[in-house]
């Protein structure tokens, strides 16, 4: 046992000496997390898109065009809208470039056929690039389309008259004549108001969730989900290559050195499982704080977490025991062990949140530790004792381990 | 011409080793392909492109009015599903109270509950409101047409509602026809991801074993200068980003239908990036001394400048800051040129400011790598 210990202690020992490779590891999941994060966790404001830039191409240059354009001046539409009038070519231009969603299109004489009551068309140019914001636009579109064609036709009369006012000159315009027509307008306009001064039918919006649903999803919220998937990732990375030194003492003739000494196999089996187990376990605890600190992330309670991490890491140890006992060289190891562990981590639910992916991934996804521990780390953020997860880890782990004692026995006979 | 030919020979060597690696298929094509599959899938079912959006109606009403307001928000794009008392499930769902009919008659305001659930699709939310918001337009366009008559007869008659002012949608012109598919957008993600990876990983690897194994000092016995080893493990792991990427993009193009636009254009802008990484792998294989080391730094690198640079996201949700920051990403800039041949069908002088960004980066990468370049350790 003391030769066990003092062999654990030398590698720990050297590890630290050249620690560049693991702390790379480590600072990948904060990394990857920290820009997940910051692109998709909800803000603290309603909106959960960016401000959309449009463009306004104006061939119109009318009363109708402008009262278009104020439209976005709206106080809650400029929240919501970033609009620049200039022409197509520049439209398109900022569109190659990213820097427009859409173009709107008023065509000429635009307030001149709205006024006639003729059929005139708005078009929205949208940019292929991109795949959401663009049917936000025309759906807005769509609305100030349906509310033009309202209003004109609610105004019929009066958009004639003003059809007139901009045919003939201001001097030859018969003025005096407006009296009977305003009259009348200012009847229709109290009449109207009946019905939109406050909305006839108007909606009342409201978020809600199902009886068993959790409070509003926050950003802390997300980092919470996303940090065991990238934990249990890069604690497999980071295992991998401390247990690598199963094959590189071979190949350095280090195991035929250690071999003269009264060390046993089983101590040098022991000391690598066990150092691979505690330094997972050592991986996890800095993850654990640096995601605390840095995210504010919570993991439910910690001692049923730090017990999933054992069993993760135990498991982890033991596959690549099992993995360095059977792979020739360091080369093997190398072009093995890191396609093995993306494709864990990418069925397993470490690169997307499981409940994404089809349903073939899924079930595959049951065969990787990440799932298990991904889940585990699920039921313990609920108040659950992950005891399915982690009945699963330890059995599949304990049957590695059985495999990879008896090869690595093998593997270390001189 | 000899040095060339010599350069040729070297590069071509480590690239026909490489080609043989049976992990070389791992991660030039099995992995790439499966994340292709997956983001493909994702993007093609996700909240980006719901067909229909739902809109469950509990139609209290006990006049006429209700079915006349439901006929208004029918749309091709939205699935109406009429229910009789509020469901314990449901996305989007709209009460029409008892009084409905009569509160419009008496001229009474009123306001219909929409409730929608949060971790419903917000894009279909987004479109059933806007559709409700459309009829509650049309109807009361339609009621000011009207006057101020008696509402009870307007079931009877009245002046129906014409769409004066269409809309009409289309893509810019001598783009796209058809909205591009998901695999359209996953697979040069994949692909300029994967280039990154591959390339720093496998090329700075070797490069750095050859090194310790003394490969390189052997080199300098046959008649080729130290320029010129280097010069020959360049164009090695450049030919490896190249033949990585025509790998992805012959797939792609038989089981998915990729549609790169101009082919021979894309495969220019993956040629240049390809160099920029192949300079970047020779660098840090002649930095490092050890393989985790590199493994470390090139999946750090890959997903830092991937995640950036729009390899796995639509860019149009990422906030404007990111997208800023996002520039320093070699992937930012050959995306962006992949994105102006796939969806605006560019020409080259759409992506010459692209390509001249990576090929300065390629220069300026080549010339550090060459001068970090070591024989031995």
């Amino acid at each position: 046992m003391r030769r066990l210990l003092l062999i654990l202690g030398n590698d720990i020992r050297r590890h630290l000496k050249s620690p560049m490779a693991v702390v790379i590891f480590l600072a990948i999941p904060l990394f990857m997390t920290g820009l997940i994060g910051i692109i998709f966790a909800p803000g603290e404001e309603d909106s959960t898109l960016p401000r959309i830039a449009v463009v306004l191409v104006d061939h119109d240059q009318s009363i109708a065009s402008k009262l278009l354009m104020g439209m976005f001046d709206a106080d809650q539409l400029k929240k919501m809208f970033e609009v620049t009038v200039t022409d197509e070519a520049e439209g398109r231009r900022r569109m190659t470039k990213g820097r427009a969603t859409a173009m709107i299109i008023v065509p000429e004489k635009f307030t001149v056929d709205l006024l006639d009551a003729k059929t005139t068309t708005l078009t929205v140019v949208k940019n292929p690039a991109e795949q959401f914001l663009p049917d936000v636009v025309e759906e807005f579109v769509n609305t100030i389309a349906v509310m033009l064609s309202g209003a004109i036709q609610a105004f019929s009369e009066e958009a004639r008259g003003i059809r007139a006012m901009l045919d003939q000159p201001v001097e030859s315009f018969p003025w005096d004549k407006l009296g009977p027509e305003l009259g009348k307008a200012q009847k229709k306009v109290v009449a109207a108001q009946a019905y939109l001064n406050p909305l006839l039918v108007g909606i009342e919006a409201e978020e809600t969730k199902p009886a068993s649903a959790k409070p509003k999803f926050t950003r802390t919220d997300l980092f919470s989900i996303m940090l065991p998937g990238m934990a249990i990732m890069f604690l497999l990375f980071i295992v991998q290559t401390l247990m690598r030194d199963i094959i590189s003492d071979r190949e350095d003739g280090k195991l035929r050195r250690m071999m003269t000494t009264p060390l046993r196999p089983m101590e040098l089996i022991g000391a690598r499982l066990v150092g691979g187990w505690a330094m997972g376990l050592i991986v996890l605890l800095v993850l654990v704080a640096a995601g605390t600190l840095i995210f504010r992330a919570y993991w439910g309670n910690l001692g049923s977490f730090l017990i999933l991490g054992a069993a993760a890491s135990f498991w982890t140890a033991a596959f690549f025991g099992l993995l360095h006992a059977l792979v020739r060289n360091r080369n093997q190891s190398g072009a093995i062990g890191a396609p093995i562990i993306l494709v864990f981590s990418l069925f397993g639910g470490s690169m997307m949140n499981p409940e994404a992916m089809p349903k073939a991934f899924k079930a595959i996804g049951i065969a990787t530790p990440n799932r298990w521990f991904i889940d585990g780390a699920k039921l313990v953020r609920e108040g659950h004792f992950p005891l399915v997860p982690l009945a699963v880890l330890v059995g599949s782990g304990v049957l590695l381990a059985a495999l990879a004692v008896p090869a690595l026995r093998r593997k270390t006979s001189v | 011409m000899r040095r060339l030919q010599r350069i040729l020979h070297v590069a071509w060597n480590d690239l026909l080793i490489m080609v043989s690696d049976k992990v070389f298929f791992f991660w030039s094509l099995v992995f790439p392909m499966l994340f292709i599959v997956l983001f493909g899938l994702v993007f093609k079912s996700s909240d980006s492109a719901p067909a229909v959006a739902e809109l469950t109606v509990v139609n209290l009403d006990e006049g006429r009015w209700g079915a006349y307001f439901l006929d208004k928000i029918e749309a091709p794009g939205i699935d109406l599903k009429i229910v009789e008392a509020e469901p314990a499930e449901y996305n989007r769902l709209i009460i029409l109270p008892p009084d409905f009919s009569a509160g419009i008659e008496a001229k009474r305001a009123q306001k219909l509950a929409f409730k929608k659930r949060e971790d419903a699709s917000v894009k279909a939310a987004a479109r059933v409101e806007t559709r409700l918001y459309q009829a509650i337009a049309r109807m009361l366009s339609e009621l000011v047409l009207f006057g101020d008559g008696d509402l009870t007869k307007f079931l009877d008659g009245h002046a129906e509602f014409r769409d004066i002012v269409q809309v009409k949608t289309r893509f810019p012109e001598n783009t796209v026809t058809v909205v591009p598919s998901g695999f359209d957008h996953s697979i040069p993600g994949t692909t300029i991801q994967f280039i990154m990876m591959m390339v720093i990983i496998y090329g700075g690897i070797t490069v750095m074993e050859d090194r310790k194994k003394g490969v390189l000092a052997r080199m300098l016995f046959s008649p080729l200068s130290k320029g010129e080893v280097f010069q020959a493990k360049l164009l090695g792991r450049w030919g490896m980003g190249l033949v990585q990427a025509l790998i992805l993009f012959i797939v792609g193009k038989i089981f998915f239908k990729l549609d790169l636009g101009s082919v021979p254009l894309a495969l220019l802008v993956i040629a240049v990036f390809a160099l920029a990484m192949a300079a970047l792998s020779v660098f840090i294989g002649s930095l490092c001394r050890k393989e985790d080391l590199i493994i470390g730094l090139a999946v750090l690198l890959a997903n830092i400048f991937a995640g950036l640079g729009g390899c796995w996201w639509p860019s149009e949700i990422v906030p404007r800051g990111v997208r800023t920051v996002a520039m320093i990403s070699p992937a930012y800039w050959a995306m962006d040129a992949l994105h102006k041949l796939r969806f605006f069908q560019g020409g080259f002088g759409d992506i010459l400011p692209d390509l001249g960004i990576l090929a300065a980066l390629a220069v300026v990468l080549g010339v550090v790598a060459a001068r970090v370049f070591k024989i031995r350790d």
